[in-house]
C-alpha cells in the first residue's frame, strides 16, 4: 500500500500544478464589456429608479422599452439636452406607449454621477421625459449591455429581444449645429417597430463621451 | 453669427499677432498655432504648414476614428481666394485606454501637416492671410468641445524659400506620417474573428503594434486584436465590428507600432489597404512583444511579458535542461508511472539481451516520435493563432473525455478484469503484444498520451518559454523534454545490472499490479472533473454512463462472440444517447426559468399570464432527460413567448419543504412534476412525467384559446 500512497501524494502535486496551469490560462482575461447581439434577449437587469423604486426589465414585458445612456456633464448629451431634441423624442415615445429609461452608469465621483434626488433634479431642468432614470453607479447594468458612450442607445421589444443598438444620430459631434438635418436612428427604428417591420438600421457605432464606469 | 465675429476679430488680430489667438474665457486644455514651411511661396506653389496642437498633460484629442468614443479635430478654413487648403494629414495614432474604453487619438505636442497651394495668379509682394477655426474635442476623464482661431500669413515672393525654423521640424512631421509603403501588402481574412494580416519589412524588430482602422464600424476599439507576429509581418483579430460585409471589402487603415531608432523606441505606423483574400504567409508565428509600460497589455493579454525579446543560447540551454529534468520527473507522475511499472515488471523474467536491447530503442522511438508530434499540434496550432500552452489537448472536451476512458481501461486492465491477448504486461493493448518491437514502440506512445495530463515540476516553466518561442526552438525544448522522458526506461533496457534488481516474479507482481490501477482511476476521476468544468454535470454523466457499458465490454469480452456483441451494441446505444456533450455540443437551455413559488405563480397569473412549473432535481435523470429534450427544444421556447408563458423552475436537488409540499399536493412523492397553470386561473393541467415537443406546446397553447 506504501506504494499507492506515495503515488496519490505525487498525484495530488501534480493535480494541483496542473490546477495552477489551466487556471493561469483561463485567468488573464481582463473585465471587458459585454456585448449584447439585436435579435437576443435583452439582458435582464434590476437597479434602483431615481424614486427609489427597483425597476427590472421584465416589469415591462408587453411594451417597447428605450435605454438611453445619460451623463448631464457630457458635451454629447448637452447638445441634445440642451437644443430640445432629446426630450422631445421621450415625449413622442412615451405617447406612444414607449417605455424611456435613461441609465446613469456613472461611478461615485465620475461625471454625470448623480444620486436619487440629483437625477430627478436634473429631469426637473432639462424638462426631460423618460418613464424614470435609473441609477447604476456600480456599472454592473451598463457593462452587461456593453455600454460605451453618453448617449448610447438601446431599443428592446414587447417580448424583451433587442432590436436596435448604437448612436442616436448620424452626426457624431458635439455642436449644436450638427442637429439640423440629422437622421434619428431611434425614431426611425421605434417607427419600424410600431409599424410591425424589421428595423432597417438596427446597429451604429455609438458616438459621445466614454461611460464612466468605477 | 459670433463665429462671424471670432473670424473677423482673428483676423484683424492676425496682422499685430501673426499665428495666434484665441478665445476668451477658460484657458483651453489644447493650444494651437499654424506655422509654415516655407517663409515665403511663389505663385501656384504647392507647400505644406502644420497646424501644432499642443496639449496638456493628462487630456487628449482624437485620431479621424476615434475609436470607442470622441470626435476628431475638425478644421474650418477661411483662405484667400483662390488659395486652396488640403486635409488634415493624421500623425500615427495611439491607443488610449480610460477605464473599460480605448480610444484613438494623441496627447503632448502633436504636428499635423496640411499641403497649401497658392493660386498661379497669386500677387507677388502680397500676403496671404489665413484664419482657421478648430474645433477640437479635448478628453481626460471628462471630455471638453474647445473652439479656437488660428492664423497664418504667408508672404508671397516671386521665388519661394524655406522657413529656417519650422521647415526641418515640418519635413521631419511629414517624413514620420504613416503612408502606403512598398513592400506592405495586406489582407483581411473574413472568420470570426475576421484577420488583417500585413507584411511589414521591420516585423522581427517591433513592437506594442496595433491596427487603427480608418472606418469605425469594422472594429470595437476596446476589444483585444491579439496581435502576433512573425518573419513576415504582422496580423490582428476584428472584433465587435457591426460593418455587414467584414471580411468581403478592403479594410484601410494605420498598422502603428514601436521600433527602436537610434537608441530610443519611436512610435511609427504604417498605412493600409487590405483586400480580402488568404491570410499572408508568416505574420502569425508568435504574440507580438509588448512593452511593460504598453497601456495596452492587460488587454492585449500580454501573458508572457515581452516574450519575443530573442533567447540568447544560455537561456536556450537553460530552458532545454529544465524540460529534461521535467521529462525525468514525468515518469513518476500518477497518469504515467503505472504504466511504466508494468513495462518494468517484465524485466522480473529477464530475457535476451538484445531482443531487450532492441526494444528499448523502439520503446525510445515510441517517446521521441509522440512528443515530437506533440510539438508539431502545439506549433500548427499556434500557427493558426489559437492560445495554446501544455495541456492544451484537453481544452477539448473530447480529448479529456477519451484520456479519462483509457486511464480507466489501463486501471481496469491493471485489476486483471480483461486481458487482451495473454496478458496486457505492455499495458499498451494488442499492439504492444505484437512482435515485441512495435509493442516497444507503442507503449512509449501510451506512456507519452498518458503522460498528457500531468504537469511535472520543471516541466510548467521550459513549456512556458517553448511556446512564446520559435518553432525550432518550441521544437529543441520538445526533444530535451523527450529525452528525460525516455531515458529512465530506456536505460532499463539498456542495463542488464539494473534490470537483476527487479525481484523474481511472484504473487508481489500481481499485487503490485492492482495496486497501481488505483492511480489510474483516480487520474480518470481528475479528468471527469476537468470534464465537468467544460461540459458540466450532463458531461460527468454521459462520461460515467459511457465508462460503465465499456467496462461491461472490457469485462465480457473473453466470454465469447454472443457477449462481445452485447456488450459493444451497449455501448454504442450508450454512446449515441450521451455523446453530445462530450464532444462539446452546447445542449444550451433556451428557456430561461425563473425560480418557482406559489406566490409568483399567482402574481403571474394575475397578470393574465398563463405559468408552466418544472419540478426538478439535478438527480432526477428523467427530469434532466426532458430538460435535455423537449424543453431545450427551439420550437418549445417560441411556443412560450408566443403565449406569453412564463417558466419557473423548482429545483429540488438539496431539501425545500415548500416543494416537498407543493408535491403532495398534487399526489405526488417526487420529481418531476410539470404543472401548468393557465391564464385563467383555476386548476392547473398536470402533465406527463415524460414530455415531448407536442405535448407542451399543445398544452400552453390549447390552454390559451
Amino acid at each position: 500500500m506504501s506504494i499507492s500512497r506515495r503515488n496519490l501524494l505525487l498525484g495530488g502535486a501534480a493535480l494541483a500544478a496542473v490546477a495552477a496551469l489551466g487556471g493561469t490560462l483561463l485567468l488573464g482575461g481582463n473585465e471587458a464589456l459585454a456585448s449584447v447581439e439585436n435579435g437576443a434577449a435583452a439582458p435582464a437587469f434590476s437597479v434602483q429608479d431615481a424614486n427609489g423604486q427597483t425597476r427590472t426589465l421584465a416589469e415591462f414585458r408587453g411594451r417597447t422599452v428605450v435605454l438611453e445612456w445619460t451623463n448631464d456633464g457630457c458635451p454629447y448629451v448637452r447638445k441634445h439636452y440642451d437644443a430640445g431634441n432629446m426630450q422631445s423624442l421621450q415625449r413622442e415615445a412615451t405617447a406612444d406607449g414607449v417605455v424611456w429609461l435613461q441609465v446613469i452608469s456613472s461611478a461615485p465621483g465620475q461625471q454625470g454621477h448623480l444620486d436619487a434626488a440629483g437625477a430627478r433634479a436634473r429631469v426637473q431642468t432639462d424638462s426631460a421625459a423618460p418613464s424614470a432614470t435609473l441609477l447604476d453607479p456600480s456599472g454592473v447594468m451598463g457593462r452587461a449591455y456593453g455600454a460605451r458612450t453618453t448617449p448610447h442607445m438601446y431599443i428592446i421589444d414587447a417580448q424583451g429581444v433587442l432590436r436596435y443598438q448604437g448612436a442616436i444620430d448620424d452626426r457624431p459631434s458635439a455642436r449644436p449645429a450638427s442637429l439640423e438635418g440629422a437622421t434619428n436612428y431611434v425614431r426611425a427604428a421605434l417607427a419600424d417597430l410600431a409599424a410591425g417591420r424589421a428595423v432597417q438600421t438596427a446597429q451604429t457605432t455609438p458616438y459621445g463621451c466614454s461611460v464612466k464606469y468605477a | 453669427m459670433i463665429r462671424t465675429v471670432f473670424l473677423a476679430l482673428a483676423a484683424f488680430f492676425a496682422f499685430a499677432s501673426p499665428a495666434f489667438a484665441q478665445l476668451p474665457g477658460q484657458p483651453l486644455n489644447a493650444q494651437h498655432t499654424l506655422h509654415s514651411a516655407r517663409a515665403a511661396v511663389a505663385p501656384g506653389e504647392t507647400f505644406t504648414i502644420i497646424l501644432r496642437q499642443q496639449i496638456n498633460e493628462g487630456w487628449h484629442t482624437y485620431w479621424r476614428n476615434p475609436g470607442d468614443s470622441g470626435e476628431p479635430t475638425q478644421l474650418t478654413w477661411q483662405s484667400p481666394n483662390g488659395w486652396q487648403a488640403g486635409e488634415i494629414q493624421w500623425p500615427t495614432p495611439e491607443a488610449i485606454p480610460f477605464a473599460t474604453l480605448v480610444n484613438f487619438g494623441y496627447e503632448g505636442e502633436i504636428l499635423y501637416p496640411i499641403e497649401l497651394t497658392a493660386p498661379a495668379n497669386a500677387r507677388v509682394g502680397d500676403a496671404a492671410n489665413f484664419t482657421v477655426e478648430i474645433y477640437a474635442l479635448v478628453c481626460a476623464d471628462i471630455c471638453i468641445p474647445e473652439t479656437s482661431i488660428a492664423t497664418l500669413s504667408v508672404p508671397i515672393a516671386a521665388q519661394g524659400r524655406d522657413d529656417p525654423q519650422w521647415a526641418p521640424r515640418i519635413a521631419e512631421a511629414v517624413a514620420a506620417l504613416p503612408r502606403r509603403e512598398q513592400g506592405v501588402d495586406a489582407r483581411i481574412t473574413a472568420g470570426d474573428p475576421a484577420r488583417i494580416s500585413v507584411t511589414l519589412p521591420n516585423a522581427s524588430a517591433i513592437r506594442n503594434v496595433r491596427f487603427f482602422p480608418f472606418s469605425a464600424d469594422v472594429l470595437v476599439a476596446s476589444e483585444p486584436q491579439n496581435p502576433r507576429v512573425g518573419a513576415a509581418g504582422a496580423s490582428f483579430e476584428l472584433r465587435g465590428g457591426i460593418a455587414p460585409d467584414i471580411g468581403q471589402t478592403p479594410v484601410q487603415g494605420v498598422v502603428a507600432y514601436e521600433i527602436e531608432q537610434g537608441g530610443a523606441w519611436v512610435h511609427r505606423g504604417v498605412e493600409i489597404e487590405a483586400q480580402p483574400g488568404e491570410p499572408l504567409a508568416d505574420t502569425d508565428a508568435a504574440p507580438a512583444p509588448m512593452s511593460s509600460d504598453y497601456p495596452l497589455a492587460e488587454l492585449e493579454g500580454a501573458a508572457a511579458p515581452s516574450s519575443a525579446a530573442p533567447m540568447d543560447v544560455t537561456a536556450v540551454l537553460l530552458a532545454m535542461g529544465l524540460a529534461f529534468l521535467g521529462g525525468l520527473i514525468l515518469n513518476i507522475m500518477p497518469c504515467v508511472l503505472p504504466v511504466l511499472s508494468v513495462k518494468a515488471l517484465q524485466f522480473a523474467g529477464g530475457g535476451h539481451a538484445s531482443e531487450t536491447r532492441k526494444h528499448g530503442f523502439f520503446y525510445f522511438a515510441g517517446v521521441m516520435a509522440t512528443f515530437l508530434a506533440l510539438a508539431g499540434a502545439l506549433i500548427a496550432l499556434r500557427g493558426a493563432g489559437e492560445a495554446v500552452g501544455w495541456g492544451f489537448q484537453l481544452q477539448a472536451p473530447w480529448v479529456t473525455s477519451a484520456l479519462a476512458l483509457l486511464f480507466f481501461a489501463i486501471g481496469l486492465n491493471l485489476l486483471g478484469v480483461f486481458e487482451i491477448g495473454g496478458s496486457l504486461q505492455n499495458a499498451g493493448g494488442e499492439l504492444t503484444q505484437r512482435g515485441g518491437s512495435a509493442g516497444a514502440f507503442f507503449t512509449g506512445a501510451l506512456a507519452v498520451i498518458a503522460a498528457t495530463p500531468c504537469t511535472a515540476p520543471f516541466m510548467a516553466g521550459a513549456i512556458g518559454v517553448a511556446i512564446t518561442q520559435s518553432a525550432l526552438i518550441t521544437l529543441l525544448i520538445f526533444t530535451a523534454l523527450a529525452l528525460g522522458f525516455a531515458l529512465p526506461l530506456t536505460l532499463l533496457h539498456f542495463a542488464p545490472a539494473l534490470q537483476r534488481l527487479i525481484p523474481k516474479p511472484g504473487v508481489w507482481m500481481d499485487r503490485a499490479k492492482q495496486v497501481l490501477a488505483f492511480p489510474m482511476f483516480a487520474a480518470a476521476a481528475w479528468l471527469a472533473w476537468v470534464l465537468a468544468e467544460q461540459a458540466g454535470s450532463s458531461g460527468v454523466l454521459s462520461l460515467l454512463l459511457v465508462a460503465s457499458a465499456l467496462g461491461l465490454v472490457l469485462l465480457t469480452l473473453r466470454w465469447g462472440r454472443v457477449w462481445l456483441i452485447v456488450g459493444v451494441a451497449i455501448l454504442a446505444i450508450t454512446g449515441a444517447l450521451t455523446w453530445r456533450p462530450l464532444v462539446g455540443v452546447e445542449t444550451q437551455s433556451v428557456l430561461e426559468a425563473e425560480a418557482w413559488s406559489d406566490a409568483r405563480v399567482t402574481e403571474l397569473q394575475g397578470e393574465g399570464r398563463g405559468v408552466f412549473v418544472n419540478f426538478t432535481a439535478a438527480w432526477c435523470i428523467s427530469c434532466k432527460a426532458n430538460e435535455l429534450g423537449a424543453l431545450s427544444s427551439e420550437r418549445v421556447a417560441r411556443a412560450f413567448v408566443d403565449n406569453n408563458v412564463a417558466y419557473l423552475k423548482g429545483d429540488w436537488t438539496n431539501r425545500d419543504d415548500a416543494i416537498a409540499g407543493a408535491l403532495a399536493r398534487y399526489g405526488r412523492a417526487g420529481v418531476p412534476l410539470y404543472l401548468y397553470f393557465p391564464p385563467e386561473g383555476g386548476e392547473p393541467v398536470i402533465l406527463p412525467q415524460v414530455l415531448t415537443d407536442s405535448i407542451i406546446i399543445d398544452t400552453i397553447s390549447g390552454a390559451q384559446q
